[in-house]
């Protein structure tokens, strides 16, 4: 589903270069569960980014269904991301909309009908436990429910791919624990992950394939992984 | 598609305009300000014009002739001053023409009139009204007549009590003519500077909604339709509250521009005016908003 082929990625900033991937190289088949993990600065973002295609990598190749996704044009942009499910840190919500408008928004913009909205939303916050929260305000609510109503907005048009980056890092570990459970129910009904976290304990729970980076190169990739660096 | 981007752009763009309170107000009033400014810059040169236009209606050198000139030569006096390129029109005004007009005038005046009756001959002279195409043509077509080979049958030319009024029209309109165009373009580029930069600032405090919105995959246009319509309906309030306060604002400037006597004369065409004034600041608030909110939100838009 996504292919890295010898992806570098050199971030500019004056005369400051920083190097934040260097050769990396991966795949990842559909309905896989992957978690990237490592210190801060090792990369596991801008790996994120570049298959949301927010960055463009400075060398190499990034397949998507067998599309270089590299050289996409930005008229495609939204077309790719509507692909995607993509969940953050710190929730990103529109916090002048309710819940239900948060995520019936993700549907708006793809131009799905009235009708097919009505249907969807109240079924997927059902799904992520927040059926009797639609009417709140992001502000009213805790942030794991927040981080569901996130989840809720990235899956509610159905991506073949959900991208999560460090979506427990703002959470205690019990609401953070959740979230990660309703990851892998997802990803049980079929829908791609790719995880970024230095959260070792989550890590270590979900017993999926784990990819370690460090000073942007890949240093294990193990099927069954645990955090070890 | 189309149509469902548009009624919802549309009404995220009310939205952010009824939410943002006091950017909203803000943005407003800048708006209204800048055409504000703009049509009283473009109503006192239209106050000018009608003023000016009305005076050179009003206005016209008398050339009276002495009693005893023969009526073909007053003819020929006529047809001369009509070459030249100066005079739009001359006109004969016989001593007979000239009693009836005096006696219409004052038909509300018995004693005046009784007064003219008792005299036996015709006291009036004839004259020759000439109008100029250009008022500041005045003073050179009377010095020509007044140097021509007609002088000695001439017994006036009442041209001096006119020289006042149509030196202060000349002078007034010559002013608002250059200081108007200075200004305007001026204020023009004034306000849609600021204009832009308020939006920017409401685009500004969207920064993350327009970031998510880009990552859920909303098309450009989508992103930058709600702030286009924002635009316009700054521009329609602005529009609207900017006519209503031309009116009052005009009723007191409009005197020190073209002299109290001419006013009422003014406002009544300004009336027909304002449809127009109105339709055009609404027209150029739109626009404003709209020009100000694509720059705005063009760097928003990189990838």
């Amino acid at each position: 589903m996504i292919e890295f082929k010898n992806v570098k990625k050199v971030y500019q900033s004056g005369s400051i270069n920083t190097v934040a991937l260097d050769d990396i190289s991966f795949l990842i088949e559909q309905k896989e569960f992957v978690s990237f993990v490592g210190h801060s600065g090792a990369g596991k973002s801008t790996i994120l980014k570049l298959i949301y295609a927010e960055e463009k990598p400075t060398a190499g190749e990034i397949i998507f269904n067998g599309e270089d996704i590299s050289k996409i044009k930005s008229k495609d942009l939204p077309y790719h991301r509507r692909r995607i499910g993509t969940v953050f840190q710190d929730f990103k919500l529109l916090t002048k909309k309710t819940i239900y408008e948060n995520v019936a928004f993700a549907l708006e913009v793809s131009g799905h009908t009235n009708r097919e909205i009505h249907e969807s939303v109240p079924q997927i916050l059902e799904i992520v436990g927040l059926g009797s929260k639609a009417e709140s305000y992001p502000h009213e609510i805790s942030g794991g429910e927040q981080q569901r109503v996130a989840i809720a907005r990235a899956l509610v048009h159905r991506p073949a791919l959900i991208i999560a980056d460090e979506p427990t890092g703002n959470l205690d570990p019990i609401s953070a624990w959740g979230i990660i459970q309703l990851l892998i129910k997802i990803n049980k009904l079929g829908t791609t992950v790719v995880l970024a976290t230095h959260n070792k304990e989550v890590v270590n729970n979900i017993k999926k394939r784990v990819i370690t980076l460090d000073q942007g190169k890949i240093i294990r990739d193990h099927s069954k992984g645990r955090y070890a660096i | 598609m189309i149509l469902l981007t548009l009624t919802r752009t549309l009404k995220s763009g009310f939205q952010n305009f009824f939410r943002n309170g006091s950017l909203t107000v803000a943005a407003v009033s800048i708006l209204t300000l800048a055409l504000l400014i703009i049509s009283i810059i473009i109503v006192l040169s239209i106050s000018a014009n009608l003023g000016l236009k009305y005076i050179q209606d009003k206005i016209d050198i008398r050339v009276y002739f002495k009693s005893d000139v023969e009526e073909s030569q007053i003819m020929a006096f006529r047809s001369e001053i009509q070459k030249y390129k100066e005079v739009k029109s001359a006109e004969y005004v016989s001593k007979n023409k000239a009693l009836d007009d005096f006696k219409a005038n004052n038909a509300a005046k018995p004693d005046i009139l009784k007064a003219i009756e008792a005299v036996e001959t015709n006291p009036l002279l004839a004259s020759v009204n000439i109008k100029a195409v250009d008022p500041e043509q005045y003073e050179v077509i009377a010095k020509s007549i007044e140097n021509s080979s007609y002088k000695d049958n001439i017994a006036s030319i009442n041209y001096q009590q006119y020289k006042l009024v149509i030196d202060r029209f000349n002078t007034t309109i010559k002013t608002i003519r250059k200081t108007g165009a200075l200004l305007f373009i001026l204020f023009s580029l004034i306000a849609i500077l600021i204009t832009f930069n308020v939006i920017r600032m409401t685009i500004y405090n969207h920064g993350t909604e327009i970031e998510i919105m880009r990552l859920v995959g909303a098309s450009n246009n989508f992103i930058r339709l709600p702030f286009v319509f924002e635009g316009v309906i700054y521009g329609i309030f602005a529009a609207v509250i900017a006519s209503i306060l031309l009116f009052p604002i005009m009723k007191i400037v409009t005197p020190y521009v073209v002299g109290s006597a001419y006013v009422k004369i003014i406002q009544a065409d300004f009336v027909r005016y304002f449809i127009l004034i109105f339709i055009a600041q609404l027209f150029l608030g739109a626009l404003l908003g709209v020009i100000s909110s694509l720059l705005a939100i063009r760097r928003y838009l990189k990838i």
